[in-house]
């Protein structure tokens, strides 16, 4: 980790309170990988472009590998790891399954909690306005469409 | 059928969905150091001097190594070009030349910037254009050393990295009779393959072997080739494979794993690599960008006396994998249409940038963008119309490639046509201003290389395969591979479990490459099945007291048919045998036999056939702003040919995800070389589709089933990438009334063609 | 590096007067973050101001006001900058994906200084004010004073930029942000052009503002632009006319999106989709 002057941390991840002494300029995407083993969040363009490292801060989808942890004090952080119910999954990750969404899967974990992030906002989005939410995830297999169909079952809006 | 043809869910979708699953990239395991490269800064240059003094004494490093510590002996797949570290000399950017390892990640790279390299810069020979200039300078001075494959020679010369000729003799002939000569130059741009994962390796040395633990989408050339480099038996190599955060050709050769296994041998502790992003963009194996030009020999009633085809791609700085692959393009001509005869020229130059490699669809795209395009040109000079021309031109069932062998099925593209024609009638697409429609055929290949596949029946009546083929998204392992040992043995696919590679305990297979693993893969896989079958129907009748020809498997039973209530579960047959004459399992090998032809074509050639070929046509509406230059695809339509649906959903999501990047490529993605040195060095400015970005796609699925094929199934996953550029170009051309020759259609291109016509 | 958390103005004027250009103010940091991580800057001290939840205030009145930590999602779906400000409303919805939007801050964007700044031109043609604040008082500056060059601001290290003020839109007129990227969405602008545009009861353009980003090293007004729409009607001629001065005025550059030429040629159609638009949305 880096040599920075170490600072505390209060905040709830995937609803337990965690208090962590991190480094100054430590990113929220080392934090949970490094310190709290939550590699579900990927690491992968490190600029906040591709939306891998997606987490949801105070329900709102952030770029984590350019989102300082030591900044986060105080907030609600949930993280793919969070998504399911135990056992049972949520109807997203669910119908994500269910529309073969789902390919090399580097990429989902950001796009499921950009789509939770979205469907707790606005339960019933039309397909553009999945896409357009969607714009700071890139996927590079499977030409998104599966994964929309998804999000619109999972919002109960299935195509006839 | 009650398992193929269904779409049965992935075997690791509900772990990759919830977080769980294990990539290259997660894993971590005790005691492990971290590694990281200095890679070169320039293009081109003359290392002087490299000093590791400050490097070695900067805090947490074990061990600092340079091309003078270790075995340095070029090597490669094809031609032995390529040393793991340049020592006197850069030949790209990016190329590495010494490696570090700390006790973090962050100590590694803080000690690689210590490093201190004295370097005269050189002039990069920057293009094939400057390559192939009389008195270019040598990319590789000593290139007449090196060693091949087999000591096959490749026509290597100079900055040449390797030609192929076919020449039938009778094409000047036939250009003196013709009524014209329409000839095209068309230019294409790499592509970089922009998997989210970044390589990584992480080795131990243990015991006088290596271990990798990678994702990787071949893991036995790794093992080949890393026995290679380290110069040990290939049996002292194991690889074990996990999740793969995308490839698309650009993990099937070497990366990180021989520094990873060197540093983790001298250490004496495992050592873990990953690269970052800016190191795979200027690194990655892009596909290669290329200028191909056509000349055809035409009657003004439309015949094609012959083709002209002479190829120059760019190899980067080594060879890769390409003088195997360099004999693409003499199936991407004459094969579909009718050209009479052709003369095929195609050559790979070394220049001082990144080494180019294979990306789905290996050099098809710009073949196709070339032949379509000029398809279109032939037309439109003669006044045809686009289409009916191509159904004129459209040969028969077996029709003979330029090497030798007949295409049986050619009537399948005839009726892609038609298919694609109930559903946007040409007459009635692409009218308006600034609107135009595209249409493009081609036929592709299902790569023929070897597969090997183990299955053996567990006591409780499920199946395990064990296999080295991997999954790198498309779901041929996780859903396919299981769903044919599943319908062959009679039992549900949940029933089955396949492994992740290891090249310990599974046989050879070639990897996720060229669609190959379904078909391949699932030919063993299905022969391994037969195998476990017939064992457990031998067992069953001499528990049931009945004949074999008696019995069928259905729903994990085996009973008698007709009669229900004589019957056994697999388990009981399993558990039985097991304790009488021991477990059930069977294997099964396979590879497609090359297709008759006539090898005097193809001499010097190490791809000579194009086995288990597909057929497809797309069609796409266009339309162009005429302010910003800008392309929207309104509408695309796919006919594709795939033998035997085994997944539908798996089916249709290559397919769609194959035409994303083929509109990538065409469209928004850049990958710009100035003075040898990338452009685009960071995500944003590359480009890749967004969600937003892809148009409504109609898929038309053509089933075919091939009498080699697991329940008839040819490959399906990489071909959609294919006929993409040269649609779109057609349909942007047809828009704007002037010819669109060069990709990507950059809204500038546009504005300037525009002004032109 | 040291890591501050400033609770209130106060505490973050003094950590800025103590710390002068070697504290850098951390405000969504979806920039900065990206730049330490490449090792690009080397700050002895992050000022995490996020805590000072008097830098979120939107207000309105005869000036809109808005705390510069107001996140681009905000401006995007408040119901008075949709009413006051639609241009800069929908700037912000043009700015990288939602997680950008949702961390990065008015505020960050504008000391930023980039070219391609989103937020910019709409800012501009609203007349904005910064308020820069400091522990030896307060000072305004009108936005086109306060971009220097290009990711050079006119801000002091111990300043604080506190609240940037707008004027809204007035009755009888319209605005509108273009942005031209290569793709649907994610691109750092290629060209971005904000219009605002008042027409008299003649149909007369009575007032004319025009801004560019990506086209010069700091995005910026072009009087010669608005000078040449002013007093004309929304006609052909003089539209072209005044996309001739908007591709004369306009000094970019090439790079890795777009070259000089081209940002130089889609300028007069997109100035004239612009004021096409602004007309249409005053005539509804």
């Amino acid at each position: 980790m880096t040599a920075d002057q170490p600072i505390s941390v209060t905040c709830t991840v995937n609803g337990e309170t965690q208090t962590l002494e991190v480094g100054a300029g430590e990113t929220l995407l080392q934090t949970l990988r490094r310190r709290l083993w939550l590699t579900g969040t990927k690491e992968g363009c490190l600029e906040g472009e591709c939306g891998a490292c997606t987490v949801l801060i105070d329900g709102a989808p952030v770029a984590s590998c350019i989102q300082s942890a030591a900044a986060v004090d105080g907030r609600d952080i949930r993280t793919i790891e969070g998504l399911s119910d135990g056992e049972r999954l949520s109807p997203l990750q669910q119908a994500f399954l269910d529309h073969a969404a789902v390919q090399c899967g580097f990429c989902i974990p950001g796009m499921l909690m950009t789509l939770t992030a979205l469907l707790e906002q606005q339960a019933s989005p039309s397909r553009e306005e999945v896409e357009t939410a969607l714009a700071g995830n890139t996927c590079r297999c499977t030409g998104y469409q599966q994964m929309v169909d998804a999000a619109m079952t999972a919002a109960g809006r299935e195509r006839a | 059928m009650k398992v193929v043809g269904s779409s049965v869910q992935r075997s690791d979708g509900e772990a990759k969905v919830r977080g769980d699953a294990v990539f290259g990239a997660d894993l971590a395991v005790p005691g492990m150091l971290h590694a990281r490269l200095l890679r070169a800064p320039v293009a081109a240059g003359i290392i002087r001097h490299i000093d590791t003094a400050a490097a070695k004494a900067s805090a947490g490093v074990r061990d600092v190594v340079t091309g003078a510590d270790v075995l340095n002996e070029r090597a490669g797949v094809a031609v032995f070009d390529n040393p793991l570290f340049a020592t006197d000399y850069i030949a790209y950017e990016g190329e590495p030349i010494a490696a570090v390892v700390a006790d973090t990640a962050e100590q590694a790279e803080a000690a690689i910037r210590k490093v201190e390299l004295t370097i005269d810069a050189e002039t990069p020979v920057a293009t094939p254009g400057q390559a192939l200039m009389s008195d270019a300078r040598m990319v590789h001075p000593s290139w007449a050393e090196f060693g091949t494959v087999g000591g096959i020679d490749f026509n290597r010369d100079g900055n040449i990295v390797s030609q192929i000729l076919l020449d039938p003799g009778d094409v000047d002939g036939a250009f003196k009779r013709a009524d014209r000569v329409i000839e095209g130059v068309y230019q294409t741009p790499r592509q970089y393959q922009a998997y989210l994962e970044p390589k990584m390796a992480l080795a131990t040395f243990e015991a006088g072997r290596y271990t990798i633990q990678v994702s990787h989408q071949y893991p036995f050339r790794l093992r080949d080739r890393l026995a290679q480099v380290l110069d040990v038996p290939k049996s002292a190599v194991r690889i074990v494979g996990h999740h793969i955060g995308g490839g698309f050709g650009a993990k099937l050769d070497l990366a990180l794993e021989p520094y990873a296994a060197v540093l983790a041998r001298r250490a004496r502790r495992p050592v873990m690599m990953l690269n970052n992003p800016e190191e795979e963009r200027l690194t990655a194996p892009c596909r290669e960008n290329a200028t191909v030009k056509v000349r055809s020999a035409v009657l003004n009633d439309g015949t094609i006396l012959a083709q002209d085809v002479d190829v120059v791609f760019d190899s980067g700085a080594y060879a890769n994998n390409h003088p195997a692959t360099a004999s693409i393009p003499i199936f991407m001509f004459g094969s579909i249409y009718r050209v009479g005869t052709a003369r095929i020229r195609n050559r790979m130059v070394y220049t001082n940038t990144a080494p180019t490699g294979a990306f789905r669809g290996v050099s098809g795209p710009y073949l196709v963008f070339a032949a379509e395009r000029h398809m279109d040109q032939i037309a439109n000079e003669l006044g045809r119309d686009r289409r009916e021309y191509r159904l004129a031109m459209l040969a028969e069932d077996g029709h003979k490639m330029l090497n030798g062998q007949a295409l049986e099925e050619l009537s399948i593209l005839h009726k892609a046509f038609d298919l694609v024609e109930e559903r946007a009638p040409w007459a009635e697409q692409g009218k308006g201003k600034l609107r135009g429609v595209g249409i493009a055929a081609a036929v592709w290949l299902t790569n023929p290389q070897p597969g090997q596949a183990t299955v053996k029946l567990n006591e409780d009546g499920t199946l395990t395969v064990v296999t080295a083929a991997t999954d790198s998204g498309s779901g041929a392992v996780t859903t396919g591979l299981r769903q044919i040992a599943a319908e062959c043995l009679g039992i549900s696919a949940d029933a089955v479990t396949i492994t992740m590679p290891d090249t310990d305990v599974a046989g050879f297979d070639a990897g996720s490459q060229g669609s190959r693993t379904t078909h391949v893969a699932g030919r063993a896989v299905y022969d391994a099945t037969t195998g476990v079958r017939e064992k457990v129907i031998e067992k069953a009748a001499a528990m049931l007291e009945t004949a074999k020809e008696d019995l069928v498997i259905e729903d994990g039973v085996v009973h008698v048919a007709g009669v229900p209530e004589m019957s056994l579960g697999l388990a009981d047959v399993a558990m039985a045998a097991t304790f009488s004459q021991g477990p059930i399992a069977a294997s099964g090998s396979y590879t497609t036999p090359p297709p008759p032809h006539d090898p005097s074509r193809t001499k010097g050639m190490l791809f000579s056939t194009w086995p288990t070929p597909t057929y497809h046509v797309h069609l796409a509406e266009v339309t162009v702003d005429a302010v910003t230059g800008k392309v929207t695809v309104e509408r695309y339509i796919i006919a594709q040919e795939v033998g035997r649906t085994i997944n539908p959903d798996a089916v249709k999501g290559q397919v769609l995800g194959g035409l994303a990047q083929g509109l990538g490529y065409t469209l928004w993605e850049r990958v710009d070389i100035d003075a040898g040195r990338y452009v685009q060095r960071n995500f944003e400015s590359h480009g890749l589709p967004l969600a937003c970005d892809m148009p409504e796609v109609e898929f038309v699925l053509m089933e075919n089933p091939e009498a080699a094929g697991p329940y008839g199934a040819k490959g399906a996953a990489e071909p959609s990438i294919v006929p993409v550029a040269a649609v779109i170009a057609n349909a942007v051309s047809d828009a704007i009334g002037a010819p669109i020759d060069d990709i990507p259609i950059t809204p500038e291109a546009v504005l300037d063609a525009l002004e032109r016509s | 590096m040291r890591f501050y958390r400033a609770h209130s103005i106060d505490e973050a004027l003094e950590l800025l007067s103590e710390w002068g250009e070697d504290g850098c103010l951390l405000a969504g940091g979806t920039d900065l973050m990206a730049q330490y991580g490449r090792g690009e800057i080397a700050p002895g001290a992050l000022i995490h101001i996020e805590g000072i939840e008097q830098l979120s205030i939107i207000s309105s009145g005869t000036r809109t006001q808005i705390g510069a930590l107001t996140s681009h999602r905000e401006l995007a779906a408040d119901a008075e900058i949709a009413a006051g400000h639609p241009a800069l409303a929908s700037a912000a919805g043009l700015v990288g994906g939602w997680q950008t939007q949702a961390a990065g801050s008015l505020g960050g964007n504008i000391c930023n200084a980039s070219p391609a700044a989103d937020l910019a031109p709409p800012l501009l043609v609203a007349d904005a004010h910064v308020t820069l604040t400091s522990k030896s008082g307060e000072r305004r500056l009108a936005l086109n004073e306060f971009f220097m060059d290009r990711r050079a601001t006119a801000r002091r290290p111990d300043e604080l930029l506190t609240v940037i003020g707008l004027e809204p839109l007035p009755p009888g007129s319209a605005e509108c942000y273009l942005k031209l990227g290569r793709r649907g969405a994610m691109d750092v602008a290629i060209v971005g052009l904000a219009v605002r545009l008042s027409l008299a009861g003649d149909g007369a353009i009575k007032a004319a503002r025009v801004a560019v980003c990506s086209v010069a090293a700091t995005p910026r007004r072009v009087p010669e632009v608005e000078a040449a729409l002013t007093g004309t009607r929304i006609e052909p001629d003089a539209l072209a006319e005044a996309g001739r001065a908007l591709a004369e005025a306009a000094s970019p550059i090439d790079d890795a999106r777009g070259t000089a030429s081209y940002r130089r040629r889609v300028l007069p159609g997109l100035l004239e989709r612009a004021v096409m638009q602004c007309g249409e949305e005053i005539g509804r």
